[in-house]
């Protein structure tokens, strides 16, 4: 999986995905958003438009990326999901932590 | 004799039970998938995330300094979708009905809960010193 973070303006950070959120990527997605919290990007956006599966260790990675980011008085948003990625969401009942949002702009609105 | 050549039943893959061997479960099933146009998108996504979920687990598992290792079997019914994992190390202990954890906010914990989720029935046993997990899924063409 590839995960790109240099899209950074202030404290809004949108982290762009693409390929797989399994196990394999959960460890390095958490770490990523850690350190963008840790510089300020305390206000994230998850755009998964490119990503085609995310299993529980995906999951567990946005979650503790969202409590990373809620700990620094931001927040973390999910955007773009595909069909699986809200089948994983719905059947763990977590679509009511993790929104989904249209797009990486509505997500980031208000911010 | 021309013809078509009939798209084989039966996938097989072997590894470690290792974190990057995941990949070769999820390249099986796109090989079952390219092979099997009648097969849906949400059959084919249901039996993905179950496996991974086992999987991952056996993986998550496998005790330190033990290489564990799995084969999978996925076979392609007219009404069904069958996955067999079987892997080496000590006998799984699996809950009777895997429940997601009661703290939405938890990291860990939903992965057997989201494969029985998924499918229509979940098999552990452990025999012949192996831990054998069999998934079902009814397809959706059989559903109607």
């Amino acid at each position: 999986m590839e995960i790109d973070t240099s899209d950074v303006r202030g404290k809004v950070a949108v982290v762009r995905l693409d390929g797989r959120l399994n196990m394999v990527a959960a460890p390095r997605l958490k770490g990523a958003i850690e350190d963008l919290v840790d510089h300020g990007g305390t206000h994230v956006v998850v755009d998964l438009t490119a990503v085609t599966f995310m299993d529980s260790s995906g999951l567990g990675a946005l979650i503790a990326a969202l409590k990373k980011a809620r700990q620094a008085q931001g927040d973390l948003r999910i955007a773009g999901v595909n069909e699986q990625v809200a089948t994983v969401l719905k059947l763990t009942n977590l679509d009511r932590v993790l929104r989904p949002f249209e797009s990486v702009e509505a997500a980031a609105d208000g911010w | 004799m021309a013809g078509e050549v009939p798209a084989p039943a039966e996938y097989t893959v072997s590894g470690l039970a290792v974190p990057e061997s995941i990949e070769l479960l999820h390249d099986v099933l796109a090989e079952a998938r390219a092979d099997h146009p009648s097969l849906s998108e949400g059959d084919m996504s249901m039996i993905e995330m179950a496996i991974i979920e086992i999987a991952g687990n056996v993986v998550q598992h496998a005790p330190p300094g033990l290489t564990v290792v799995y084969t999978f079997v996925l076979d392609v019914h007219d009404d069904r979708l069958v996955g067999v994992l079987s892997h080496s190390g000590p006998e799984v202990e699996v809950a009777d009905d895997p429940e997601m954890p009661d703290d939405l906010m938890a990291e860990s914990g939903r992965g057997l809960a989201l494969a029985e989720a998924a499918l229509d029935e979940l098999r552990h046993e452990f025999t012949d010193d192996q831990n054998v997990w069999t998934l079902v899924r009814r397809r959706e063409v059989a559903r109607a």
